[in-house]
C-alpha cells in the first residue's frame, strides 16, 4: 500500500513538473490532456437520481468531483462545461460489489528449498491476510476500461491468491495519474479453493484452517492483552497472518468469501455460525435452495452478474424421441430457474449487489436484461447497481445516488439504461468525464431518429443464390411492442409464381438479424433460417436450408415513409 | 480435565455445526409381513407399527391409529434398514490427502446431498451410510454417519446428528504412496505408519497437558502463563485417546492390523474398528478381543499387491471368532446390493439368515455406535425399514420400499427414470467420469503422484 502510495505521489511530482505546478502554473500544459476545467453541467436530461426515480428532466452541476446541484434553475457558473443532455439519460454511477479488474495475477512464491508439501509456509499456501489488493491494482489495465465502459464507476477490488488471498479495497474506476483509493482495508477476501499440492488442498483442509486460523487468531489477542498489561509475561508470537486477521476478529471488518453455489453458501455460513465474524457472501450462481437461509441469516449478497449460457438449451432438437425429451425438459427447466434466482431473491426481499468478479464484463448488461426479462424489475435491478452495494459496503454517505455532495460518479446513456438499444456515452467516475463512442448502427427503420440503433421494421427485397440459380423476393418486418412479426415471399418450389409463409423467430441482437420460415416443397416440409448482419439499409449473411446447406443472401430495405416514421 | 474439555469444546467449537435441523418423521403400519428382527427372531404374519419416526408396536393384528397410512405387506419381507459402514457416496471432497496426520478435517463440511448415489442405495435398501474420509493419509478426517433422507437440499439433514463421532485412519500401501514415495515424507513405509501413530498419539498427550496446565494455572493469583497454541489436529487425537472418537481404520494385512492393536493397548485407546480387513482372518482372536470388529468385503481383493492373500471366508471366520463383523461397499454400485454380499457369507462360511443379515445391519451398528437407535426392528427403535419381494438374501430379492424415520424414499412403483436433484442448465449430458470402479478411497489425491503411472495401473481402495 505504502509502496502505491509512494509510486502515486512521485507520479504526481513527476506529473506535476511536467505541467509545470498544475496549480501554480494551469496554463502550461504541454501534453495537452488536462482538463480545462473541472466543472461540468450535463443540462435538460432524463435523470434518475436513485432507483426509485420514475426519471426527471433535470441538469447536474459537478465541480471536482462533487455533484453541486440538480435541478431545473441552477445557476451554472462561468467556468462548467456544457455538455447538452436532452436526448440523455442519468444514472447513479454503477459500484461493483467486487471485482479483479485491474487486479495483476501474483506469481506464485517460490518454493523454499526444504519445503514439505504437508506443512508449507502460510504464503505459499494462499494464506496471506496481510496483503492489500491495492498493492496489486493498476488502474490503466484494460479490465478498467471494460468495466468503466459497462457504467461502473466504484468497486471493491478483490487481492488475488489462495484461501485468505488479503485486504480487499475500495476504488473508484478512475484517472491513470491518481491512486483512485477511496479505503482499503475494507474486508478479508476468503475462498473455500485450496492450494495445489499441499496442505490445505480441498475444501475440506481449507475450512480446517480457516478455524485454525481464526482461533489462533483470537488466542493471540488475548496473549497480546495479557502481555500489555502484566510483567512476567512470555512474548505473544506475533505471524503476519495473525496480525492480518485481527480485524476480522475484532469485528472492525467482514469476511468476504467468495461462493459459487448454495452447498458452498451452507458452507460459509457454517463458519460464520461456528466463529461468529461479520460475512458477505460474493459471485453466488446458483442460490436458489438458499434463498430462504440468506435472507434468514440476514447475510449481505453479491451475486455473479452472469445467466448461464443457453447453447445447450439451443442446441436442443425437435426430433428428439421421448425421453430425451424429458432430459430436455430438466436442462431448460434448470436453466430457466437460473435466470430467474435474482427476481425470487427480490421477491424475497433481499436487497442484493452485484459482483462482477469472474464474468464477462461484455456480457454484464445482456445478462442484466435475461434476468430482468425473468422477473427481476428494473428497479431492483438499478438498486442492485447502485444503492445497495453502496450499503453493503458502508459508502451510501457518499455514493449510489444521484444528489448534492455525493460524489460525482454517473453512468449517462442514449436511452433507458436497460433497453437493448441504449449505448452508454459518457461515464463520470470521481468527476472526471470518460467519454465512449456511440455506434451508428442504422439510419432507418422505427426508432430511426438518428441516435444510432439498427431497425429492421420495413419492407425488404432480398436475393439469394442457390444451385438451382438466384432467386429473389420481399420480406417484412413489422414490431408490436417489443415483438416483430412479419412475412416472406418467394418463388413457389412446388409450382409456379409466388408462395409467402410467416416468419419466426425475429430476432435482433446488436446488428444481427435473424429469423426462419418454412417452406412446402413437395410435401416435404423444409425449415429455411436466415441470418445476416443489418449495416445502414442493408443486410448481407447467409440462408439455411434443412439438410441442403448454407446460401448467400443480401436485402435491402426500402426507405417508405411508414417504415421510417417515429411511433 | 473436566473443565478442560468443557473450555476446549466450546473454544473448538465442537458442537454440531449445524443447528439440528427438525428432520421428517413418517407415522405407517406395515401388515402382514414376514418380518426379519435380525435381533429378535423372524415373525410371520407381523404388523409394525411406526409413529413419528420410532416403532411403537410389533405383533399381530395391530390396527392403524387415525392418520396412519397402512400398507400390506402380505407375501413380502420386512427388514431393518441396511447400513453401510464404509461409503463416500455423497461427499463433494474425499482425500484432503497432503499430510500424514489430518485429524482437524470434517467430512460434515463436504456432504452433499444431492449426490445420485444417495437415491440409489436407498433403491438398495441402504438407509445409513457411514461417509469416510479416503485412505491417504495414516489419521484421516473425521467421518460422517448419513441417513438418506433423499430429497433434501440441506446438508445438515441427512447427516445423523445423533451418531458419535469417528475418524478415518489407515495403513499400508496408501498412506506410504502418498506421503512416503509420492512426497519423500515420512511414512515411508509400514513402520513408518506406525511411528507416525505413536508420534501423533504422544504429541497430543503433550497437548492435552499443556492446556490442562494453562486451564489450571489461569485462575491462580499471579498468574504467568498465556494459552497455549490451538490445534484442532491434536485435539482430535486428545479425543480419540479420551474414547469420544471411533476409528475406522483402513487396513489389509495381518501384521499391521496387530500392529495398531497394540498402538491402540498402548495408549488405551478402545473404540477401534478395521475396514477392508482382508488378512482380519489370520488375527481374528485379537481383532475379537481387542477392537469393534472389522468391516470386510465379501469377496474383494487381489487389486493391489497388500491384497492379494485373500478369502471369501473372512467374514464368517471373524464372526466366529466373536469379532463384531459387517460386509460394506466402499463403492456406489455395490453399496446398491449389500443384500447379496451379506449372502455370500452363507456360500462361504455357512452363516446362518440372521448372522448374515446382522453384517449389513445390527453389526456395522454396533461399529457406528448407532445401534442403540437403528440396525433392527425393535420397539422403540428409528424406523428405518425395507420392504422386500423375495427374502433379502435371495438372489431373487428386491427392494420394494425403503422408509427412513418412518418416512417413505424409495418406492419401486413410483421410480421415475430422472430421479436428479440437480441438472445442469449448461451441459445436455452430464460428463461422468469413467474410471474402472467407481470406488474413492482415493479420489483427490490424483496429483500428488509422480506420475501417471502411478495414477493409472493400482486400484485405489
Amino acid at each position: 500500500m505504502r509502496k502505491t502510495l509512494l509510486k502515486a505521489s512521485v507520479m504526481s511530482i513527476m506529473m506535476g513538473g511536467l505541467f509545470g505546478l498544475q496549480t501554480v502554473f494551469g496554463q502550461s500544459d504541454p501534453t495537452g490532456k488536462k482538463p480545462i476545467t473541472s466543472t461540468y453541467a450535463i443540462t435538460n436530461a432524463t435523470v434518475f437520481a436513485n432507483p426509485s426515480s420514475e426519471g426527471s428532466k433535470a441538469t447536474v452541476l459537478i465541480k471536482d468531483g462533487v455533484i453541486k446541484g440538480v435541478g431545473n434553475n441552477l445557476t451554472l457558473p462561468a467556468e462548467a462545461k456544457i455538455i447538452a443532455g436532452d436526448s440523455l439519460f442519468i444514472y447513479p454511477g454503477f459500484i461493483d460489489g467486487a471485482s479483479n479488474a485491474g487486479i495483476n495475477k501474483q506469481e506464485p512464491p517460490k518454493r523454499p528449498d526444504n519445503f514439505v508439501s504437508s506443512n508449507p509456509p502460510d504464503e505459499i499456501a494462499g494464506i496471506t491476510p496481510w496483503k492489500s489488493a491495492i498493492d496489486q491494482f493498476d488502474v490503466s489495465l484494460s479490465q478498467v476500461d471494460d468495466l468503466r465502459k459497462m457504467g461502473f464507476t466504484l468497486t471493491q477490488i478483490i487481492p488475488d491468491g489462495g484461501m485468505l488471498s488479503g485486504k480487499t479495497a475500495l476504488v473508484v474506476l478512475g484517472e491513470k495519474n491518481s491512486t483512485n483509493l477511496v479505503k482499503e482495508n475494507v474486508a478479508l477476501n476468503a475462498s473455500l479453493n485450496g492450494a495445489r499440492g499441499m496442505y490445505p488442498g480441498t475444501t475440506l483442509g481449507v475450512m480446517a484452517k480457516f478455524r485454525d486460523v481464526y482461533k489462533n487468531t483470537q488466542l493471540t489477542k488475548e496473549r497480546q492483552a495479557t502481555f500489555a498489561s502484566n510483567t512476567g509475561i512470555s512474548r505473544p508470537e506475533l505471524t503476519p497472518t495473525y496480525m492480518g486477521m485481527m480485524d476480522v476478529v475484532d469485528g472492525k471488518i467482514p469476511v468476504i468469501f467468495n461462493v459459487e453455489n448454495d452447498l458452498e453458501v451452507r458452507r460459509a455460513l457454517s463458519l460464520q455460525k461456528e466463529l461468529g465474524f461479520q460475512l458477505i457472501l460474493s459471485g453466488l450462481k446458483e442460490y436458489d435452495n438458499v434463498i430462504d437461509l440468506i435472507k434468514s441469516s440476514g447475510t449481505r449478497v453479491l451475486i455473479q452478474l452472469s445467466v448461464p449460457d443457453d447453447k445447450a438449451i439451443k442446441a436442443q432438437k425437435d426430433d428428439a424421441n421421448e425421453s430425451v425429451k424429458a432430459q430436455y425438459a430438466r436442462v431448460k427447466e434448470a436453466y430457466d430457474k437460473a435466470i430467474a434466482q435474482a427476481a425470487k431473491l427480490e421477491k424475497a426481499g433481499v436487497a442484493f449487489a452485484f459482483t462482477t468478479s469472474g464474468a464477462k464484463t461484455n456480457d454484464l448488461m445482456k445478462s442484466l436484461r435475461t434476468m430482468i426479462e425473468a422477473g427481476l424489475s428494473e428497479k431492483a435491478a438499478l438498486a442492485a447497481l447502485t444503492t445497495n452495494p453502496a450499503s453493503i459496503l458502508g459508502v451510501s454517505r457518499f455514493a449510489g445516488s444521484i444528489e448534492t455532495g455525493k460524489m460525482a460518479n454517473l453512468v449517462i446513456s442514449t436511452g433507458p439504461i436497460f433497453q437493448e438499444e441504449s449505448q452508454i456515452k459518457h461515464v463520470v467516475v470521481d468527476g472526471n468525464i470518460f467519454d465512449y463512442e456511440i455506434k451508428e448502427k442504422k439510419k432507418n427503420g422505427a426508432n430511426g431518429n438518428g441516435n444510432g440503433s439498427v431497425s429492421i421494421v420495413g419492407t425488404w427485397d432480398y436475393n439469394s443464390q442457390t444451385p438451382a440459380g438466384s432467386s429473389g423476393g420481399k420480406f417484412v418486418i413489422s414490431k408490436e411492442g417489443s415483438s416483430y412479426s412479419g412475412t416472406i415471399t418467394y418463388q413457389d418450389p412446388s409450382g409456379s409464381g409466388q408462395a409467402t409463409s410467416p416468419l419466426k423467430d425475429i430476432s435482433l441482437s446488436g446488428s444481427t438479424l435473424s429469423f426462419s420460415f418454412d417452406v412446402n416443397a413437395g410435401g416435404m416440409n423444409l425449415t429455411v433460417s436466415v441470418s445476416g448482419d443489418v449495416s445502414g439499409n442493408s443486410m448481407d449473411g447467409s440462408m439455411n436450408i434443412t439438410d441442403f446447406g448454407s446460401f448467400p443472401i443480401s436485402a435491402t430495405l426500402n426507405p417508405t415513409l411508414i417504415a421510417n416514421k417515429k411511433p | 480435565m473436566k473443565k478442560l474439555s468443557y473450555i476446549l469444546a466450546a473454544l473448538v467449537g465442537l458442537s454440531m455445526q449445524f443447528a439440528i435441523a427438525q428432520t421428517p418423521k413418517g407415522s405407517i403400519l406395515i401388515k402382514n409381513a414376514t418380518v426379519i428382527t435380525v435381533t429378535k427372531g423372524t415373525l410371520e404374519n407381523t404388523d409394525v407399527l411406526v409413529q413419528d419416526g420410532i416403532i411403537r408396536r410389533i405383533g399381530q393384528n395391530i390396527s392403524a391409529p387415525s392418520g396412519v397410512q397402512t400398507i400390506d405387506a402380505s407375501g413380502k419381507y420386512v427388514m431393518p434398514g441396511i447400513i453401510d459402514a464404509h461409503s463416500h457416496v455423497a461427499l463433494d471432497v474425499v482425500n484432503e490427502a497432503t499430510a500424514p496426520i489430518v485429524a482437524e478435517v470434517r467430512m460434515k463440511d463436504v456432504v452433499n446431498p444431492y449426490e445420485i448415489g444417495i437415491y440409489r442405495a436407498l433403491a438398495g435398501g441402504v438407509t445409513v451410510s457411514h461417509a469416510m474420509h479416503g485412505s491417504a493419509n495414516v489419521v484421516g478426517g473425521q467421518n460422517a454417519t448419513l441417513k438418506h433422507r433423499w430429497g433434501s437440499s440441506n446438508p445438515a439433514d441427512i447427516i445423523m446428528q445423533d451418531a458419535p463421532r469417528t475418524i478415518k485412519f489407515a495403513l499400508g500401501e496408501n498412506p506410504t504412496r502418498v506421503h512416503g514415495r509420492g512426497n519423500g515424507i515420512q511414512p515411508r513405509s509400514r513402520m513408518g505408519v506406525e511411528a507416525i501413530l505413536r508420534n501423533g498419539f504422544s504429541e497430543a498427550l503433550q497437548y492435552k497437558k499443556r492446556w490442562a496446565d494453562y486451564n489450571a494455572a489461569k485462575s491462580q493469583k499471579g498468574n504467568s502463563m498465556v494459552a497455549p497454541e490451538f490445534d484442532e489436529r491434536l485435539q482430535t487425537l486428545v479425543d480419540i485417546l479420551d474414547g469420544k472418537i471411533i476409528i475406522h481404520c483402513h487396513s489389509y494385512r495381518a501384521d499391521e492390523i496387530y500392529m495398531l492393536i497394540n498402538v491402540a493397548r498402548d495408549f488405551g485407546i478402545k473404540k477401534l474398528v478395521f475396514q477392508h480387513t482382508n488378512e482380519g482372518f489370520k488375527v481374528a482372536p485379537e481383532i475379537a478381543e481387542y477392537t469393534m470388529g472389522a468391516s470386510v468385503f465379501a469377496d474383494w481383493w487381489a487389486y493391489k499387491f497388500e491384497v492379494y492373500y485373500s478369502t471369501a471366508f473372512n467374514a464368517a471366520i471373524l464372526q466366529k471368532n466373536g469379532a463384531i463383523t459387517s460386509i460394506n461397499s466402499d463403492s456406489a454400485e455395490l453399496i446398491r446390493h449389500l443384500y447379496h454380499e451379506a449372502a455370500k457369507t452363507q456360500r462361504y462360511g455357512g452363516m446362518t439368515d440372521d448372522e448374515a443379515l446382522a453384517m449389513i445391519t445390527i453389526n456395522p451398528a454396533k461399529q457406528l455406535g448407532i445401534d442403540d437407535k437403528v440396525g433392527s426392528l425393535e420397539v422403540g427403535k428409528q424406523a428405518d425399514i425395507v420392504i422386500f419381494e423375495g427374502h433379502p438374501l435371495s438372489s431373487y430379492a428386491i427392494p420394494q420400499m425403503t422408509f427412513v424415520d418412518g418416512v417413505k424414499y424409495f418406492d419401486i412403483k413410483e421410480d421415475k427414470d430422472d430421479q436428479r436433484q440437480q441438472v445442469s442448465a449448461t451441459e445436455m449430458v452430464e460428463p461422468i467420469m469413467l474410471t474402472e470402479e467407481n470406488h474413492r478411497c482415493m479420489q483427490d489425491t490424483e496429483y500428488l503422484f509422480e506420475t501417471a503411472n502411478a495414477l493409472f495401473s493400482l486400484h485405489n481402495h
